[in-house]
């Protein structure tokens, strides 16, 4: 064994290493070393050099892009790869009557398109398309199959993720589509040949709302339709539109998973709670429906309001669209039909209007109901000569007998007593000439000619005093006449829209009253004289029970070449109880075949009307509320 | 000098020893290093799983469905859900609408009543039908009279006297 003196006791690190070299030998060293020592230095330096130049101008780059005009646009690019617009669309308001019944909701349907990436078979893709689209009507044409193939072709040569190959697919139609994925799905593993493995891989839907009428044309010139880019037309969908939709909110979402942002809570649009009861409705459309069938009218209107308020109850005019088919508009309305003939159409009344312009003689003092007028079958004004309907004399008459008659030459004497002046002021204030304000898209102002306008003549005193001349429309007719029928003398505002829900509250507003251009006296006795010149005329109108207070208008249409003499709009106007009135209803045919006459054509409509219009009101016989009160 | 140097190379580390502990500092950081960069990359991972689970939470809100998955399966958001009851809302008032109540009507041999068949009679405390309530009506706005500047209070008579009543100070005031 060896052993070690203690000074020769070394760390044992120690013992491996090689004993230091008293001097550095002197190695010799070639030539061609030398130089390539001094190659390899000069190397190094010009790379480095090299990679100093390189970093300074990246560096130099970076800072030159912060401050260059282009900056903004490649912040711009950069954004643009690194987020995704998407625009949220709130669900539409739905629309009920004042019971509460669904007029206007919201029904599922599909877009189906296809994530381009992930298809694997496009020819089976527009084979199923094809095949479970072509109960639909818009797929349904040859051609649909070879759009559905080039579409996703055209996709993946210009690199697009995704094509939008179907729309409004309904429900149904997805279930079968999902089914055909099963089935290509559980395929067996063979081989296809060029064909390749059948499979709808790749093809997506997503889900959305779209607006449904479930009671399809019932009311649908009151409701509108809403379009395809959901952009509310006509009615209540055009005139509301703003708070039906709600307002949509557009998020740029990030890709970045670190920057996901939130989705906003979108606020839905506002429900409306319509003025409109979905029977009365109805029964208004039948009724209207048996009017224009019985007298071969080429259109009609029927108005039923509440007099006290203002709430229109029903609002039927021909023709009707099914709203759930809206691309029909084009093939019912025709010869620029209005949409709704109540606010759209404007024309010349005929003697409906005489209640306006008795009202104005009354409440101006200009008559009394025992004014005595004798008839002597014409009378001059303005250099024309105005006659009666019957181009008869009707003798002496009072207030009464010249409403009960209908007699024209009565009415513009009438005019003359009250004078152009104030007939025209009580006109405006009835609110001739301008728009009602009523909450329906597309309303007409009709026309007043004043004294002073350019065309106005002394003889349109005339024949404004029974309703010629005059361009009014129904909705006009009924909100003027609301001041005599509720008895009050004040004008209600005609609307639709009884109350409106937004963010967990209902809001009802009051009942406006537009003015009152007549005082309750007068109301009350015009009422009474129109509901005894009904009586008295044994009317057509007059409804079994119930005491009714009305008129009736016949009017000639216009022509450019003057007045027909074979065409004319029957209307009548006429409201009750006469006790307590609830109900105003306006009916008017236009061009009637059956007989000119409102009182023969019009006349029936309002009494089938007001029959089932105490039904669905709950208004009892006169002699019942009469037992009532006695009792 | 001799002896400072003796001192200082009896006490001074092994260069072996120096080589240690560089390389014990310098590994000591790299694990450091990798240790944070581990926590850090747990992290992130885990934020990005996350957030593209949110993602795709989001995108089944304003996005697509592959066919082969079924509508009805998974977690259904909230969007989806009011969409289904807005869809089942309107197939029920299809089947009650007043076309379809009419088909039963006739299909159960009903008819309408007319007036004349109708029966009326007194009811002590009977409430007439009333119109459709989706939604209570909004909280009446109380204003507090106080918070309300006085100058938008007065009358113009109360602006006046009090005008009056001013100048007959300041002159008052003013007089020797």
């Amino acid at each position: 064994m060896r052993r070690f003196m203690a000074d020769q006791v070394v760390p044992a690190g120690r013992l491996r290493r090689k004993p230091p070299a008293r001097e550095n030998p002197v190695i010799p060293r070639t030539a061609n070393e030398k130089a390539g020592q001094i190659l390899t230095g000069w190397r190094f330096n010009l790379l480095g050099v090299l990679f100093f130049l390189a970093g300074a101008m990246i560096i130099i780059q970076l800072v030159r892009l912060q401050f260059s005009p282009e900056r903004s646009e490649f912040v711009s690019q950069g954004d643009q790869y690194s987020r995704t617009l998407h625009i949220f669309y709130p669900p539409r308001g739905d629309i009920y009557d004042r019971w509460g019944r669904l007029l206007a909701g919201s029904t599922l349907v599909y877009e189906v398109g296809a994530q381009v990436d992930n298809v694997d078979n496009s020819d089976t893709i527009s084979f199923a398309l094809s095949k479970v689209l072509s109960a639909h009507p818009e797929y349904d044409y040859p051609e649909y199959s070879d759009e559905v193939y080039s579409a996703i072709h055209r996709a993946e040569i210009a690199g697009t993720a995704y094509v939008q190959l179907a729309d409004f697919v309904t429900p149904e139609e997805l279930v079968q589509l999902q089914d055909w994925a099963r089935n290509y799905s559980n395929l067996p593993d063979v081989d296809y040949g060029d064909a390749g493995r059948p499979s709808l891989d790749g093809l997506v839907y997503r889900p959305r709302l779209q607006r449904y009428y479930p009671e399809d044309s019932l009311g649908a010139n009151i409701l509108g339709f809403v379009n395809r880019e959901g952009t509310g037309l006509f009615g209540v969908e055009a005139e509301f539109n703003d708070l039906l939709a709600g307002a949509p909110q557009s998020v740029w979402m990030s890709l970045d998973p670190y920057q996901v942002a939130e989705i906003p809570q979108l606020k839905s649009g506002s429900d409306l709670v319509l003025t409109i009861d979905r029977e009365i409705q109805a029964a208004a459309e039948e009724v209207l429906k048996n009017a224009l069938d019985d007298s071969g009218a080429e259109g009609g209107v029927i108005l039923v309001m509440d007099p006290n308020t203002g709430e229109m109850l029903a609002i039927a005019s021909t023709p009707r669209l099914n709203p759930n088919e809206y691309w029909n508009y084009g093939n019912v309305f025709t010869d620029s039909t209005p949409y709704n003939r109540a606010v759209s159409q404007d024309y010349e009344p005929g003697s409906v209007f005489k209640v306006l312009t008795m009202a104005a003689a009354l409440d101006c003092g200009a008559v009394t109901p025992d004014t005595e007028f004798v008839d002597t079958g014409s009378i001059q004004i303005g250099g024309i000569t105005i006659r009666n309907w019957d181009w008869g004399a009707w003798g002496p008459q009072n207030m009464q007998g010249c409403m009960a008659h209908s007699l024209n030459v009565c009415l513009t004497w009438i005019a003359t007593q009250i004078g152009a002046g104030d007939f025209y002021k009580y006109m405006q204030n009835f609110g001739f000439g301008r728009t009602s304000g009523v909450d329906l898209a597309g309303e007409a102002p009709g026309r007043l000619k004043l004294p002073g306008d350019t065309d106005w003549f002394e003889a349109e005193l005339g024949t404004n005093s029974f309703g010629q001349g005059i361009a009014v429309t129904p909705i006009q007719m009924v909100m003027a006449i609301s001041s005599v029928a509720n008895g009050r003398g004040e004008m209600m505002m005609p609307h639709v829209m009884r109350s409106m829900v937004r963010d967990g509250y209902q809001f009802t507003p009051t009942p406006q009253i537009i003015g009152k251009p007549i005082s309750a006296e007068t109301a009350q006795t015009l009422t009474e004289m129109l509901s005894n010149s009904l009586e008295s005329e044994s009317s057509d109108a007059l409804v079994e029970g119930y005491r009714v207070a009305g008129k009736t208008g016949t009017a000639e249409i216009a022509t450019p070449t003057g007045y027909s003499t074979s065409a004319t709009n029957a209307s009548f106007v006429g409201w009750g109880p006469v006790r307590d009135p609830q109900f105003l209803v306006y009916v008017w045919l236009e061009k009637p075949q059956s007989s000119p006459w409102g009182s023969i054509v019009a006349a029936p409509v309002f009494a089938d009307m007001v029959e089932r219009l105490v039904v669905l009101m709950d208004i009892p016989p006169d002699d019942v509320i009469q037992n009532m009160a006695d009792d | 000098m001799e002896n400072i140097q003796k001192l200082t190379q009896a006490y001074e580390q092994a260069p072996w020893r120096k080589q240690m502990y560089m390389i014990g500092v310098i590994l000591l950081i790299l694990v450091s290093a990798a240790i944070v960069a581990g926590i850090y990359l747990n992290v992130t991972a885990r934020a990005a799983a996350v957030g593209r689970e949110i993602q795709e939470m989001q995108v089944r809100v304003y996005g697509y469905h592959y066919l082969s998955s079924q509508a009805g399966e998974g977690i259904v958001p909230m969007e989806e859900l009011e969409q289904r009851i807005a869809n089942l809302t309107n197939q029920l008032a299809m089947i009650t609408s007043y076309q379809v109540m009419q088909e039963r009507v006739q299909d159960l041999n009903l008819e309408p009543i007319d007036g004349e068949h109708i029966i009326y009679m007194k009811v002590p405390g009977y409430i007439d039908r009333q119109t459709t309530s989706l939604a209570p009506p909004p909280q009446p706005v109380v204003v507090n009279a106080s918070g309300i500047d006085p100058q938008f209070r007065e009358s113009l008579f109360e602006w006046v006297a009090e005008q009056v009543q001013k100048t007959t100070r300041y002159i008052s005031e003013a007089r020797p």
